[in-house]
């Protein structure tokens, strides 16, 4: 809500600078967006009389002026306007003074000639025909001439003034209005409220001789007020109302335009002026728009209608938007002989629904949104008739029309203030809590520390003790709060499992050397293209925004890997070398589509590198060592996601079960993503490790015994995975076994087509005793009988 | 033969003296000391010797041996010694060449600024909880007190999946969560991601992080808020850190304020973080609205409480003083390394 300082200076004396106002405001709970010194648009220009006009010897257009700017000498100033006469009285920048623009003019030499500032036109004042009559004109600005000579134009334009952006909380749709705003100022700085004049006279008649309403739908349309003004005089505003309009950012149109845009500002109540003429059959009906209606607003748009939209009909057709804008065609225009006045309250959900359908919002339509007083409604309507009658814009013929269901009374609450202090913590004095209700308007009683307080339908946001607690506390001054420290059991705060064991792998992730990245939950609709997913893959059900900012973030992720491969790219892009990044997220599974519950949201980690010394092997140590932290250990084996290198990925599985996949990505996959280096990528169902029942952690005896350690080097299959081997091994050489560990593979010169070289070494212990040699061997002898089954041929 | 033993000793002495390394130390060992050695062969000739003079060549020879004995001994470490230091000066390195990394990674600066929130917060008793970020209506909006038409919705522009179900637009929706499971006392944080249709620019994300607090217990009061965000902030910003309540409005509480802590850059006296004010905004709080107790099914009459909403990035945007909130999801590497 923009009100400008001097506007406010109408309703209540205000005996503090404009700062210390803003200040006391925002510990009174209204936070002071901006303060725009209007002053500071323009300095050093004043109202100066052309006394004389000389022709310039060395140029043909440039004219020489001596001027009256009030000082006991004529100053010259050379011009090269041509619309300028002598006696005419125009705006002079004077020697070091400053345009609304910036520019700093100071004295100089034309042609030769001195010239000791600039003549102003209305553009370079940044003026226009509303801020100034005739501001417009190509040439310098004539100004009336009713001003000395030598006053300054910014007192002339009205800019000795400041203008305050307060922010309006929700719960305060009442101070959406320059009363609103000013009766808290005077409880801030504890000075009286002085109510504007409400008064008007009449010229006779009835009204009901001259229109009928009728309200069809009053559930959206609690309250209708209609007046008929005739013999209207429309004309220009007075200056000071044109002011108050443009400094709260509104266009002065003219004066009945102007007194119920006023009206709206001063008292938070929109209005509607009609052209009584339009209006077919005399006849306002309230009701909801017909199928395949439409109306042409003042804007000059047309929007089809429908049936959940509430419009102010004439006997025949929409004329007005309820709440949100007139139709064009009963637009008050200069020649406007008659006014039906609406001052109504309108359902603010219908007003926002309509107002979203249709894509209008306006000063009225916001308004009724946040919600207006139904009994502000009268008041305000007799606040225009009043300025209608100050004004001479019309003769206002009697008789009211209000249409409404009851008006609501003040509802009163009871509250101790012991209550009130408890929940404050304080011991704030009774009679303090009586005085401020009081100035706030709640008129109070107390009767022993029984507070009761009346509230008006204006002040709706008042429920109960904690809202009393509130209006008293931000007059009192929140500064009074002190710290008090928790009481209570001590202990400290727990962490859920799930937590800690995510951070545990983080912390693991981190000495591993990967960086933590973070990336948006929502992704492109598209993005699954880029990992050439078939369409039937389950990660294409996923689940969408309706209102997502764009593509870019309309699709719930279903996997981390998308956002992990825009990661690595947004990095390789920026020549950066190498990389290991992670990240713990949530993936969005819906249980069914289109969605009927909460989808379910599964913490899940991405890894993703690249770079000189990483590679699948880098990458399955990475996810070994996060599987470890659980005390388990993965089995490996070969899988088949389409955006992975078709011989370079494998699943990871605890006891058979799935819990992560990882591989290079494929080259195809690369490509989308503008990555130029082999990439590695995995995905960890981390749900699924946080499942895990951790083993309690028992001391198991070093051993006392020795180990004996034993190579074996074959020939084998080059498809028998090395894996399979070990196993193979460390199953044949029994419980004696203790490690096997692959240390060499060889594929090439010397060996066999379709064959591979491989070299495990075998560590057998007993813990009960020194291994004996028919032990050793027993067991030596079991691996080769097994690694021979398998089509290993030993070599010597 | 006392003269040969005396002469034999003054040239093995010389001879050990000349020694520069140790194999020739040891060729002058066995020349002297050997079996064939040059004293061993003195030695035996002593049997030709009267029984008076035996003892005293015996003597002689006996100091002969021991001398020749510590001589290649002491001569011996010498050399040692100085091989060993040929050694290591041979191996002395240029200190100041590259290392072999070691790498370590790092947390996102989000969580490390997390961490600390949730450390100073556990430590003060409050529990860590967490909250979907797929909200219902009902959660996120109607048990906070924000029925249908309430002009607070506007507040905030809400992301939608179906009608009723949507992006939490702030963790508060966890109060309600905590409030239905969980009988007083409670106190708690839930820290989480929150959703709002803002268009991506330097301080606007429509993805961003907060911390929800929540105390409710009998007796609470607006001073204990106070009292929990000042050791909050001290913790945060420094010991010298002033709070300050400022009047605001959130639906679900009541009253409401905005908190404002010094400026941690100029201690509150003004300049270019806080742009003059002294103070920064740091969170939204307030005394838990009874609507919302009700709702919750927690009497509130008998319980109050307090409840507050921390903007994450923007504390770590202003801590780090990073001047742009799309760094954080841009996550490259040199901005992350930083951290």
């Amino acid at each position: 809500m923009k009100i400008a300082l001097n506007t406010l200076k109408y309703y209540v004396d205000i005996n503090v600078g404009v700062e210390e106002l803003c200040d006391k405001m925002v510990m009174a709970g209204f936070e002071v967006e901006s303060i725009e010194n209007l002053a500071d648009k323009m300095s050093n220009v004043v109202a100066a009389k052309i006394v004389s006009i000389a022709p310039h010897e060395n140029s043909d257009h440039l004219q020489i002026c001596q001027m009256d700017t009030g000082a006991d000498e004529l100053v010259q100033i050379v011009t090269g306007a041509q619309n300028i006469f002598e006696g005419a009285l125009v705006p002079a920048a004077l020697h070091d003074s400053y345009l609304p623009d910036g520019t700093h003019i100071t004295k100089g030499k034309l042609r030769g000639v001195e010239s000791r500032g600039m003549l102003c036109s209305g553009g370079e004042l940044q003026l226009t025909d509303a801020d100034y009559e005739g501001a417009s004109v190509n040439g310098i600005l004539i100004l009336k001439d009713e001003y000395k000579t030598g006053t300054d134009m910014r007192d002339i334009l009205g800019l000795n003034d400041y203008v305050i952006d307060f922010k309006i909380t929700a719960n305060r749709p009442d101070c959406n209005s320059i009363i609103g705003v000013a009766k808290e100022v005077s409880v801030v700085l504890g000075v009286p409220f002085k109510s504007p004049d409400v008064t008007y006279k009449t010229v006779g008649g009835d009204i009901n001789d001259y229109v009928k309403i009728d309200v069809e739908n009053h559930d959206l349309c609690p309250r209708y007020i209609g007046r008929y003004v005739k013999n209207l005089r429309i004309k220009e505003s007075p200056d000071w109302l044109k002011q108050v309009l443009k400094t709260c950012g509104m266009r002065p149109i003219n004066n009945i335009v102007d007194i119920t845009n006023f009206v709206m500002l001063e008292t938070g109540q929109p209005m509607h002026a009609f052209n009584y003429n339009d209006l077919e059959d005399k006849h306002i009906i309230v009701r909801n728009a017909k199928e395949n209606e439409f109306i042409q607003t003042l804007d000059e748009k047309k929007y089809n209608l429908t049936p959940e939209m509430l419009v102010i009909a004439d006997g025949k057709k929409p004329s007005c938007l309820a709440g949100i804008m007139g139709g064009l065609e009963s637009e008050i225009t200069d020649t406007t002989t008659d006014l039906f006045l609406e001052a109504a309250k309108f359902k603010r959900d219908n007003v926002r629904k309509t107002g979203r359908a249709l894509g209008i919002r306006t000063e009225s339509s916001g308004r009724f949104e946040k919600g207006i007083d139904i009994n502000n409604t009268a008041f305000a309507m007799d606040r225009a008739l009043n300025l209608i009658c100050a004004l001479d814009a019309g003769d206002i013929v009697d008789g009211v029309i209000d249409k409404n269901l009851g008006l609501p009374e003040n509802r009163i609450l009871n509250c101790t203030t012991d209550s009130i202090n408890a929940l404050l913590g304080l011991d704030i004095d009774e009679s303090e809590m009586v005085r401020i209700l009081n100035a706030l308007g709640l008129a109070t009683t107390l009767n022993g520390n029984l507070l009761t307080v009346s509230v008006p339908s204006i002040r709706d946001d008042i429920e109960g003790r904690a809202d009393l607690a509130e209006e008293i506390m931000r007059i009192y001054g929140y500064d009074h709060i002190v710290s008090t420290p928790m009481t209570g059991a001590v202990r400290r705060g727990r962490k859920l499992p799930e937590r800690i064991k995510s951070d545990l792998i983080k912390s693991a992730m981190i000495s591993m050397g990967a960086n933590e990245i973070a990336t948006y939950s929502f992704i492109s609709s598209k993005a699954l293209d880029n990992l050439n997913l078939s369409e039937d893959d389950e990660r294409r059900k996923a689940v969408k925004l309706l209102n997502p900012l764009g593509d870019e973030y309309s699709t719930m992720r279903t996997q981390l890997i998308t956002s992990m491969l825009t990661v690595l790219s947004t990095n390789f892009n920026r020549k950066i070398n190498d990389v290991r990044f992670f990240e713990i997220s949530k993936r969005f599974i819906p249980k069914s589509l289109p969605l009927t519950d909460a989808p379910m949201e599964i913490p899940t980690m991405s890894i993703g590198m690249y770079g000189s010394e990483e590679d699948f092997f880098t990458l399955k140590g990475v996810v070994e060592e996060v599987i470890s932290l659980f005390g388990k250990t993965a089995k490996f084996e070969k899988s088949n996601e389409v955006f992975l290198h078709p011989g370079r990925q494998a699943n990871a599985l605890i006891d058979g079960e799935k819990i992560a996949f990882l591989g290079e990505v494929h080259p195809d996959v690369l490509k989308n993503y503008d990555i130029g280096v082999r990439a590695y990528v995995a995905e960890i169902q981390v749900d699924k490790l946080f499942e895990i029942v951790p083993e309690k952690t028992i001391y198991k005896a070093l051993p006392k015994f020795p180990a004996v350690t034993r190579d074996f080097a074959f020939l084998c299959d080059k498809e028998l995975p090395v894996g399979t081997l070990a196993d193979i091994m460390s199953e044949a050489a029994g419980k004696l076994c203790e490690d096997v560990t692959l240390f060499d593979v060889y594929e090439g010169n010397q060996i066999p087509e379709g064959k591979k070289s491989v070299a495990f070494s075998v560590t057998l212990r007993s813990l009960e005793a020194t291994l004996t040699d028919e032990q050793i061997d027993a067991a030596v002898k079991r691996i080769l009988k097994k690694l021979e089954a398998n089509g290993a041929t030993l070599r010597m | 033969m006392k003269e040969k033993l005396e002469a034999l000793k003054e040239q093995a002495l010389s001879s050990i003296n000349e020694a520069d390394n140790s194999a020739a130390l040891e060729e002058i060992r066995i020349k002297y000391l050997g079996k064939k050695g040059e004293l061993t062969a003195i030695l035996k000739m002593m049997g030709s010797l009267s029984a008076e003079e035996r003892p005293v060549v015996g003597q002689i020879a006996n100091e002969v041996r021991g001398a020749i004995d510590s001589a290649l001994t002491e001569k011996s470490a010498v050399l040692e010694k100085a091989a060993q230091d040929k050694k290591l000066n041979d191996e002395a390195i240029d200190v100041t060449m590259p290392s072999k990394k070691a790498k370590i990674g790092g947390l996102h600066p989000l969580n490390k600024v997390l961490d600390d929130m949730l450390d100073i917060f556990q430590s003060m008793g409050f529990d860590v909880v967490d909250g979907p970020e797929v909200e219902t209506d009902h959660y996120c909006f109607e048990q906070l007190n924000v029925p249908a038409d309430h002009p607070a919705r506007d507040m905030q522009d809400t992301f939608y999946l179906t009608d009723s179900l949507l992006l939490r637009t702030q963790t508060s929706a966890a109060q309600a969560r905590t409030m239905e499971k969980t009988q007083p006392p409670i106190r708690m944080v839930c820290p989480g991601r929150v959703f709002r249709a803002d268009e991506v620019d330097a301080t606007h994300s429509p993805v961003f992080h907060q911390i929800e607090g929540l105390v409710v217990d009998k007796g609470i009061t607006m001073c204990d808020l106070k009292g929990v965000l000042e050791q909050f902030a001290h913790e945060i910003y420094g010991k010298e850190t002033k709070v300050k309540f400022r009047p605001s409005f959130f639906p679900f509480t009541e009253p409401s304020v905005e908190v404002d802590v010094t400026c941690s850059e100029c201690g509150g006296k003004g300049c270019r973080v806080c742009k003059g004010a002294g103070w920064i905004e740091i969170l939204g709080a307030g005394m838990v609205h009874p609507n919302v107790l009700k709702n919750c099914g927690i009497d509130p009459e008998e319980y109050t409480g307090f409840a507050f909403g921390i903007g994450l990035d923007r504390l770590t945007t202003t801590r780090y003083k990073i001047s742009d909130i799309r760094l954080l999801f841009e996550n490259d590497k040199r901005f992350l390394d930083q951290f």
